[in-house]
């Protein structure tokens, strides 16, 4: 029995091999197990070779996951063309369909000796049982089914689901596949040790949550209250305008899809200068073009949130493919002497928390906010226990009082907190002119030196408080430990499977995990490294932009260093402890 | 002439800010038929979101009581747009200059206009960049000598009139301050209009600009469409008379659709109404997650 | 004619006060516009000169609505500042940065001249006789303004010259 599998499948667009994974989870999820999927496809628009890896387990699934425990190949050459994703050990059980002609002591994986290597009919199972090519998925799923001991019913009702609407037939030979699948893994047994523990059910009624970092994230803008959406279709972010604008308009918002980067974020901007939460998305390249709109909305102090969800750059770079590339663009990217906050989630659970948060700050602060997400949280889907909303707390903008509005009301009245009340069209008494240009409290310009200072210092000092959201750090591990690591983004997954594998393996480490990357949380990060003697700030990225930051802001221990590469093979826990435990060694730390 | 007295006068929209622009400038004229025009439509200040872009005439919404938005260079229509969608209720007008509509902004006047959001755009057309001292703009006539183009513009100018009729707006007009009590009957007309409008103002320029192109000039040779008998519902004339640009000053209204669509936001609020019915709550959007 | 939605043929008495009012009105709300413009350009001379033509133009103003009150009370105005365009008030062009007196002054008598012609274009079409006086009376008084302008012209000194706009600093980009 086995708590935790990764099953990796290949074959052409055609095969539908990406749908029988989102199946598999669908049904998986309902009997109570987690799921992580990641998803590959060649550079075709259609019809191209498509991958799709699944890593399910008893328990919450932190990151993708290394080697293959099943690997599925319906054709070889597509199979190798994901190399970098599915990568076959000597445990990996490997099935590959017979009609490619390719024998056990032919697999095209040299110097791997898998441990169990099945040739399978699939094209000929299939025909036989379904009379079409076309239900080749539903026979693996029958196969995977049969194999792991689970979700034979649940699989079956999703079928259902989906082939309903396309008819009785249809529908009909998709069920015979799959028995076919079902009854030839029993007749074709491989070792008990792949079969899925049972799952851990949770409270009656609860229903897991199935979805991508992408759909959580304008989810979540839902719910914080966004009532304006302004971008422009760019890989990898593109689902978060879809989905909205499918469901924003049945809370009273809209999309605009606008002509380009700059006027998608511009028509947020003017949503906020009307009184509405607003929001953008858009990746690397897209975020450059829309800097100087950020800077409009740092200096007339208007909230709004802006997604960047990461892909491999410059340029249009790696544009399926994630990357923690962007981390300097949307700390430093400013034209003048500005602060904007930056959160970054680790996982799709955290594209809501974040998402909210996102949409507090900016509204508390009046402020842009940048997400940073990755193309890796942003498309895979994951299984997330459910949600309890009545958790979250929205905040809105704080509004000038009645008083206020009748006695000569100031937009940007200088006070201690650096906030002042913001009107907006409509409010009587509340007029002012918002500006590019620097302002004096009235909001009137007033380009001298003097109320540039007054005024710089308001927009920093407003968000200090910032920098004391412990809430928004979290730690795991030994507190008392020498060893650490520092993780951000998708890599926080992978680093907490490598601290358990390492308390596992009784060494003392311990993770610190920001999902505010800025303004830098410096007493905590402080008081995190006090007893560090050995530790990684582990980035996907050549330079190594978070640790560089934060040696801007810290004495960092010598021997905290970076350990970093660009994408977009991700990190691996294995791989990290490695280093850890190389690197503690070098420096006799333990 | 038994006319109501209205509620607002035109001093009910000037601001106390002390405009910066040169004496003798065209904008001074422009935002005195404005301030007339919105006192003739009797919208309260505070229920008016004025913006604009970067140049002399975006500096336009800070001399006005209405809630001003001097953006960045070529933006305008963009973020006018969002402020409409957010708060249809909202009187929205744009400003900007020739370069900043035309040149860095022009990108977003086709789509501006074939969204049809109600929203009058003004542009302040002086065929050159004042604010930056003087640079060759897009509408300058060829052969134009300025600072960047020492020897003469070597490129053709647009022809701002020809182009947002071949987009398709619904409401296209030309004047000039020289014609005050013109100007301030184009831009009210221009505001009941229903849908995206356009008014392109000769404002001359008194420190870069030429001597033909002054007031002075201006109302010497001036001609009004409508006393040359144009039908402003006749598409195919105001073309005609769009490709006068550069050479006459032809003002009045060149083109007013007679059947004027829906606007953008007018659709979007009947999508609204139809699918809000089925809406879960707000904190149950999750639910759309579950399995199953 | 700068007016629109006044049926000039068929005027009042009581409209006719009104619109003179707000004639005088017009340009003074336009000098005090000038005299801001000159002042903020640091043209002081010409913003002098401006301010004394707001208080001439409100003298004016103050005196015909005098006139109205005594003849006609409080009853509703039925012209207003909407319906008229730069009759008296100096057009914009006509000033510039660093302009001299004597060209602030040849700018105050064009619009002299605009509102004595305005009058003598409005009064072959006025028939009420109480407004044709009025009218008459106005356009009167417009030769002496414009004598009294001519007078203070020929009292100042001559041109210098050298231009403003050789001396001063180029302008400032922003």
């Amino acid at each position: 029995m086995s708590s935790d599998i990764v099953i990796g499948m290949a074959g052409s667009g055609g095969d539908g091999i990406v749908s029988a994974g989102e199946s598999l989870m669908t049904a998986l999820a309902h009997e109570g197990y987690y799921a992580l999927m990641t998803k590959s496809f060649g550079p075709q628009i259609r019809g191209g070779e498509s991958s799709c890896r699944l890593r399910i387990a008893t328990e919450r699934v932190l990151n993708p996951g290394g080697m293959l425990d099943l690997a599925i190949a319906l054709n070889w050459d597509d199979f190798l063309k994901f190399k970098g994703e599915l990568q076959i050990s000597n445990d990996t059980v490997v099935i590959w369909d017979s009609a490619t002609g390719i024998t056990a002591d032919q697999l095209p994986v040299p110097g791997i000796k898998p441990a169990v290597a099945m040739a399978v009919p699939l094209t000929e199972l299939t025909r036989s049982s379904a009379g079409t090519d076309k239900a080749k998925n539903s026979l693996v799923l029958g196969l995977i089914s049969g194999w792991l001991g689970v979700a034979r019913e649940a699989i079956l009702a999703g079928l259902h689901k989906r082939f309903a609407k396309k008819g009785e037939a249809i529908l009909a030979s998709n069920e015979r596949a799959f028995t076919a699948g079902l009854t030839y893994a029993t007749e074709h047994p491989i070792s008990n040790d792949r079969k899925l523990a049972p799952a851990i059910i949770g409270p009656a009624g609860t229903r897991k949550l199935l979805t991508d970092g992408n759909d959580m994230t304008a989810a979540a803008a839902i719910f914080a209250g966004c009532e304006f959406f302004g971008g422009y279709p760019i890989t990898p972010s593109t689902e978060i305008m879809q989905f909205l604008g499918r469901e924003i308009w049945k809370y009273g918002g809209s999309v605009l899809q606008a002509e380009d980067e700059i006027a998608g974020l511009g028509a947020a901007v003017g949503a906020s200068f009307a009184g509405k939460k607003a929001m953008s998305a858009s990746s690397g390249p897209g975020v450059a073009l829309k800097t100087e709109m950020l800077g409009l909305a740092s200096i007339a102090e208007l909230p709004l949130v802006l997604v960047n969800v990461q892909r491999g750059g410059p340029s249009t770079g790696l544009p399926t493919k994630a990357e923690q590339g962007d981390l300097f663009q949307a700390c430093f990217s400013a034209h003048g002497d500005v602060l904007r906050p930056v959160l970054a989630p680790t996982c799709v659970a955290d594209s809501f928390d974040v998402t909210v948060e996102a949409f507090n700050i900016a509204e508390t602060y009046q402020t842009p906010v940048l997400v940073l997400s990755d193309q890796e949280i942003a498309q895979r889907k994951e299984t997330v226990d459910p949600i309890d909303t009545k958790r979250y707390e929205i905040t809105n903008r704080k509004a000038p009082s009645a008083d206020e509005l009748q006695s000569g009301y100031l937009r940007f009245r200088l006070n201690d907190s650096g906030v002042s009340p913001i009107s907006h069209p409509g409010m009587l008494g509340g007029g002012y002119l918002a500006a590019g240009i620097e302002h004096n409290e009235h909001g009137d310009p007033a380009a001298s030196g003097g109320w540039h200072i007054k005024m710089n210092d308001k927009r920093f000092r407003k968000l200090d408080p910032l920098k004391s959201r412990t809430d928004l750090l979290r730690s795991y591990g030994d507190p008392k430990a020498k060893v650490a690591l520092v993780a951000w983004g998708s890599n926080a997954g992978v680093c907490q499977e490598a601290v358990r594998m390492a308390q596992a393996k009784g060494l003392s480490v311990k993770l610190l995990v920001p999902l505010l990357l800025y303004p830098i949380a410096e007493n905590v990060f402080a008081r995190f490294f006090e007893n560090v003697s050995a530790g990684l700030v582990v980035e996907q990225s050549h330079q190594g932009q978070f640790y560089r930051i934060l040696r801007m802001y810290l004495d960092l221990p010598r021997g905290v260093v970076a350990m970093c590469r660009s994408g977009a093979a991700p990190f691996q826990p294995g791989e990290v402890l490695a280093r850890l435990e190389e690197h503690a060694r070098t420096l006799s730390v333990s | 002439m038994d006319t109501q007295l209205p509620v607002l006068q035109p001093k009910d929209f000037k601001s106390d800010l002390k405009p910066i622009w040169c004496p003798g400038c065209g904008d001074y004229g422009v935002v005195q038929a404005l301030y007339r025009a919105l006192s003739a439509i009797g919208r309260p200040p505070h229920e008016i979101a004025f913006i604009s872009g970067i140049g002399c005439s975006s500096r336009i919404p800070g001399y006005t009581t209405a809630y001003g938005f001097n953006t960045v260079h070529g933006r305008s229509l963009p973020i006018a747009q969002g402020i409409k969608l957010a708060n249809p209720d909202l009187l929205v007008l744009c400003a900007g200059g020739d370069g900043d509509g035309f040149s860095i902004g022009g990108g977003h006047l086709p789509h501006a206009i074939r969204r049809n959001i109600d929203i009058t755009y003004i542009v302040m057309d002086n065929q050159v960049y004042g604010l930056t001292k003087g640079q060759l703009s897009p509408t300058a006539a060829k052969g134009r000598k300025t600072v960047t183009s020492v020897y003469g513009s070597i490129e053709r100018p647009i022809n701002p009139l020809l182009q947002v009729l071949s987009y398709g707006a619904g409401f296209v007009a030309q004047s000039t301050p020289a014609d005050m009590p013109g100007l301030s009957a184009i831009i009210e007309e221009a505001i009941r209009f229903p849908g995206f409008a356009f008014v392109n103002v000769q404002s001359p320029c008194v420190t870069y600009g030429e001597e033909h192109q002054q007031m002075k000039a201006q109302k010497a040779t001036m001609k009004s469409l409508s006393k040359l008998g144009h039908d402003p519902s006749d598409f195919l004339k105001a073309l005609e008379w769009a490709t006068h640009y550069g050479q006459e000053l032809h003002t009045g209204v060149f083109y007013r659709t007679p059947t004027p669509g829906p606007t953008y936001e007018a659709q979007i609020a009947e999508r609204k109404a139809a699918l809000s019915k089925n809406a879960l709550p707000r904190e149950r959007i999750l639910e759309l997650f579950q399995t199953r | 004619m700068a007016i629109q939605g006044i049926d000039i043929d068929n005027l009042s008495l009581k409209d006719a006060l009104d619109l003179a009012t707000l004639i005088e009105e017009e340009a003074r709300d336009r000098y005090e516009e000038l005299a801001e413009q000159m002042q903020v350009h640091h043209t002081p001379g010409a913003e002098a000169f401006f301010r004394k033509m707001v208080r001439i133009e409100d003298k004016h103003r103050v005196e015909l609505e005098k006139r109205r009150h005594e003849l006609f009370g409080s009853a509703a105005r039925r012209v207003n500042r909407s319906m008229i365009f730069d009759i008296e008030a100096p057009d914009y062009d006509l000033v510039r940065q660093g302009m001299t007196a004597r060209e602030a002054f040849a700018a105050a008598m064009s619009s002299e001249v605009k509102a004595h012609d305005f009058f003598v274009a409005a009064l072959p079409r006025v028939k009420n006789p109480e407004v044709k006086a009025l009218f008459e009376e106005l356009r009167d008084e417009e030769i002496e303004h414009k004598q009294w302008v001519q007078a203070e012209i020929d009292r100042l000194p001559p041109a210098p010259s050298t231009p403003e706009d050789d001396v001063s600093d180029e302008p400032v980009a922003h």
